[in-house]
């Protein structure tokens, strides 16, 4: 009887001591784990910032102005005039449709479904 | 066991003995029990106490990495970064830790280049705890350094502030020193405000504060200051500076102040005359003033804008004469006063409205004190608290008080702005919040004068050149040329210029305050007087700047005509008819 509570206390024993060194090394493990990707966090975000930055550079105006200014002949670039600004209001007013009785046959002709414009395009294709 | 079987027959003394022998052992069974009963009962309450205790997740390199403290994001108004923190890898030794000296030399030797063999021993050997190998490094480096695996070299990530507009908004922005503390300019505002607190307590090391959003829009201040450093070198001038304000919520757009410095080199913010002209220096901004003047006396109602005024002979003082430059010689309506630049008719004016007016419109404005603003660089204007006869005089065309040209800028918006001042920020701000904090100088019938006096300069007057470089983006201003004062005296050689503006005026946006300082003739053709040089370089800011602020031209005459006040047009209707 007491025995076999000795040899069971003993398996228990040498059982727990396994598990308790296994789950030493396994913690130990996870540690270095998880410092090798805080290491790799930290420097990502150290690139991170470093790209930041240099996006920040290269879209500032003052980067990208020589480069308009020494290019603008090859790629033909100008500064903007006044002069050309214009706005919607400021069309004239569509001019007087000469052949009104063949626009109006057309739109009767798109309105019956018939696209004599469409026709004509397919045809061309067809060839 | 056997000692029992052996004396099994004994008598029954000895069974009495033995009795008491194993009732002995069975309490000493049980001590030794109890005994191991409480150690494990300690053990187990060991481990559940370790069980709850929370590790804390910071490491000793990380712990190291934040040695440097970090500051916020700055952004212009469109989101575009102008200060923000690079995180850098340094390298540093622990030569106590060293253990093949010969080795560590060897392997990182050619990883730094500028080094040489005999320093970097010099470094390693001894019994130090910490020496710095090399500061901000790159990435690349620090992984192939990393990769050596040398024993007792490391790492540390230091925050570096870093500016990627350059010199473009040195004066705003101000630098910080090598602990990353604000030594000037917005840096330095925002460690007063909270930063220094949160860094103080350990908070502000290593992590994201709330990004800072300026009013400041970079393209425009990058194009304000390439124009003025055209300016620098069109006229010769010692320096310029220009600001351009949001008339309707006091944001500052571009603030710009020739000579200037790069803030990634703090140092050179140091250097002699490189001083936040804006803000911080103050000048007689010369007939500038005729505009404040004039809008004073409008506002009063002493003065209306069909009066004429007698500018046939200057004025005498005592000893002194006031007269025009390039006088008319006659008498002059209002209007002709400021688009002539009437010495004469501006003091006229002002003695219409009175001296003791006039003063109090100067206070009214908030031309008494530094203006409040967002910068720590602030000078206090130099006015008198009551004006002599003389005094007032002067100061009615802008010479014997001086301001800042932000001050100038904020009043001159607060002209065109329907008569509301608000006060100048660097920070963004709504037009609900504006009106808030905004209150009324002039009425805005006066603001709608001023804005006609503004205009008609630019067509008729001084502010043509700058009208005819501007296009028609409705700009209207006004010129100051001032005298500079050379050892107590005003030296006409030297002359520092201005030109106070806003556009576009038939529906005021910004107001705009150029100064050139000791500006040379551009040509022979050319003059020096201010429209020559501020007002060319307005106009050409105006031109570069309207399309990006999203504000259309006009052409013809119809926007100017709107802006001719009523009693002007009738006035006019009677001449020709």
């Amino acid at each position: 009887m007491i025995k076999g509570i000795n040899l069971v206390l003993l398996v228990t024993s040498v059982v727990a001591l396994v598990g308790v060194y296994a789950i030493k090394y396994q913690s130990e493990a996870i540690a270095n784990d998880m410092h090798a990707l805080q290491r790799a966090v930290n420097q990502q975000r150290g690139n991170l910032s470093l790209l930041k930055a240099d996006w920040a550079y290269l879209t500032q105006p003052a980067t990208i102005a020589p480069l308009v200014a020494r290019y603008s002949e090859a790629l033909g670039l100008e500064t903007l005039k006044a002069e050309q600004f214009g706005t919607i209001s400021e069309l004239p007013m569509r001019p007087q449709i000469a052949n009104d009785a063949a626009l109006t046959a057309l739109f009767a002709a798109l309105d019956a479904g018939v696209d004599p414009i469409g026709d004509k395009l397919a045809e061309l294709l067809e060839q | 066991m056997s000692l029992e079987t052996s004396v099994a027959g004994a008598p029954i003394a000895l069974e009495g003995g033995r009795k008491t022998r194993k009732n002995m052992t069975r309490s000493r069974i049980h001590i030794a029990m109890l005994g191991l009963l409480v150690v494990f009962g300690i053990i187990g309450a060991r481990l559940v106490q370790l069980g709850m205790v929370e590790t804390s997740l910071s490491d000793e390199g990380q712990a190291r990495s934040a040695i440097t403290a970090s500051r916020p994001v700055i952004y212009d108004r469109n989101g575009m970064e102008m200060a923000m923190d690079i995180r850098v890898p340094s390298l540093f030794a622990e030569p106590r830790r060293i253990i093949d000296l010969d080795e560590a030399v060897e392997k990182l030797l050619p990883e730094l280049p500028g080094v040489t063999s005999a320093w970097l021993r010099e470094k390693l050997d001894g019994d130090e705890g910490f020496v710095w190998l090399k500061r901000e490094m790159t990435p690349a480096a620090q992984e192939r350094i990393f990769n050596l695996g040398i024993p007792g070299i490391d790492f540390v990530t230091e925050s570096k502030r870093f500016y990627p507009g350059g010199n473009d908004a040195a004066h705003i922005l101000g630098a910080v020193n090598v602990d990353n503390q604000g030594i000037a300019g917005i840096e330095r505002y925002l460690d007063g405000e909270e930063i220094r607190l949160l860094q103080e307590i350990g908070l502000a090391r290593d992590r994201e504060l709330q990004p800072v959003y300026l009013s400041i829009d970079m393209r425009v201040q990058h194009a304000l200051r390439a124009e003025l450093v055209d300016a620098l070198e069109r006229y010769r001038a010692i320096a310029a500076a220009g600001v351009i304000v949001d008339v309707r919520t006091g944001e500052v757009i571009a603030l710009s102040s020739l000579p200037d410095f790069d803030p990634n080199v703090p140092a050179s913010a140091l250097e002699e005359g490189r001083l936040n002209r804006v803000t911080a220096g103050t000048f007689e901004l010369g007939s500038t003033f005729k505009t404040v003047t004039l809008a004073g006396a409008l506002d009063s109602g002493l003065v209306r804008i069909t009066d004429e005024f007698d500018a046939r002979a200057g004025i005498r003082f005592g000893r002194f004469t006031i007269n025009d430059y390039r006088g008319k010689g006659r008498i002059l309506t209002l209007p002709e006063v400021y688009k002539y630049s009437s010495n004469i008719g501006t003091i006229r004016i002002m003695q219409a409205m009175g001296k003791d007016n006039y003063r109090a419109f100067l206070t009214r404005i908030g031309f008494d004190d530094a203006l409040p603003i967002e910068l720590p660089e602030t000078k206090r204007s130099t006015i008198a608290e009551t004006f002599s006869e003389v005094g007032a005089a002067t100061a009615s065309f802008g010479h014997g008080l001086s301001v800042t040209p932000l001050h100038m800028a904020s009043a001159v918006a607060a002209f065109v702005n329907d008569g509301y001042q608000v006060p100048a920020t660097m920070f963004v701000r709504t037009e609900d919040e504006a009106r808030q904090l905004g209150r009324q100088v002039i009425s805005p019938e006066t603001s709608r004068y001023v804005r006609y006096l503004m205009r008609l300069n630019a067509l008729e007057g001084s502010g043509r050149l700058m009208n005819q470089i501007a296009g028609g983006y409705m700009v209207g201003g006004k010129t100051g040329t001032a005298d500079k004062v050379v050892d107590g005296r005003y030296d006409t050689t030297k002359n520092l210029n201005a030109f106070a503006s806003a556009f576009p005026l038939n529906n005021p946006r910004y107001a705009m305050v150029i100064l050139v300082d000791e500006p040379k003739a551009e040509n022979e053709q050319s003059g020096r007087t201010a429209g020559w040089n501020a007002g060319a370089v307005t106009g050409r800011v105006v031109q570069k700047i309207a399309p990006m602020l999203g504000i259309m031209p006009e052409f013809g005459d119809m926007s100017d005509a709107a802006l001719v006040p009523v009693e002007l047009l009738s006035a006019e209707n009677q001449a020709d008819s």
